[in-house]
């Protein structure tokens, strides 16, 4: 298993989406690689990072203008 | 139940899907604002009969996404960085090419609280910021929403194949950009 092969494979192995053959084969080489452990490593982190930035929840009065917005829509239908 | 008592249960249900969703595409708190207005007036064109009904978090989430990528359509294209500069390349041997182009920095034992604070922070939003708004759309879906691969697909309507290595590439490329920006002394 070349780099190349490894780093396109990751999308799978982090999502545990993998059979366990192809998974042993892609940590054999992870084994004996740095540079593709850091990018696994931080590709992982990477993943989690964006998870958390993407959490955001609504502003509490952009709550209050849509509950005002649909109610006039109602009484308008 | 009236018409006020279902919404609510709509609102309480979805508003804050729906908000996450839109700002995760358009990035824009004012644009994710009008979609979340404009996709709670169809599901209130849509009328009764909604309720309890299993396909309606998938349409939900079909229409925002549409909805989100359309408010992008010409909009702060600028600000988006062409993903093929962020991949990794690679010799035709399948090893790496070079330095620059695969860069290896191992920032991973970061604590997260660092990494999501400060200047961190900053670059890693302006990160996500310059991906590509379908690339965003996947991103979020599947990594915030937790949906499946299969789920996307539908959503987007696209491939899972498709879904899968968009995904791929928009990890790649903001992990590539963070790795950059952490190394240079952020
Ligand atoms: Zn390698």
């Amino acid at each position: 298993m070349t780099c190349r092969d490894a780093i396109d494979i990751l999308a799978d192995y982090v999502d545990g989406a993998m059979p366990a053959e192809l998974a042993a084969e892609l940590e054999r080489h992870l084994a004996g690689c740095e540079p593709c452990r850091a990018y696994l490593a931080t590709y992982r982190k990477t993943g989690m990072l964006g998870a958390i930035a993407g959490r955001v929840d609504m502003p509490a009065e952009m709550q209050t203008r849509l509950r005002r917005f649909l109610s006039e829509q109602l009484r308008r239908a | 139940m009236g018409d006020g008592e279902a919404l609510e249960a709509l609102m309480s249900r979805y508003a804050s899907r729906i908000y996450r969703l839109a700002y995760g595409i358009t990035r824009s708190a004012p644009d994710a604002e009008e979609v979340v207005q404009d996709v709670f007036l169809q599901i209130v064109n849509k009328g009764a009969g909604f309720e309890g009904r299993a396909a309606l978090g998938s349409w939900i989430y079909r229409i925002t996404t549409n909805v989100s990528l359309n408010k992008r359509r010409g909009k702060r294209r600028e600000l988006e960085t062409p993903l093929d500069e962020l991949l990794p390349t690679f010799l035709p041997d399948g090893h790496r090419a070079g330095d620059r182009a695969f860069v290896v920095a191992d920032w991973s034992s970061t604590p997260d609280r660092e990494l999501l604070a400060g200047e961190s922070r900053r670059l890693l939003e302006a990160a996500i910021d310059r991906l590509p708004a379908h690339y965003r759309a996947v991103l979020v879906l599947r990594d915030v929403e937790e949906l499946s691969n299969e789920e996307v697909a539908e959503i987007v309507g696209d491939t899972v194949a498709a879904v899968k290595t968009r995904l791929h590439r928009a990890r790649m490329a903001l992990r590539e950009q963070l790795t950059r920006d952490l190394r240079t002394g952020a």
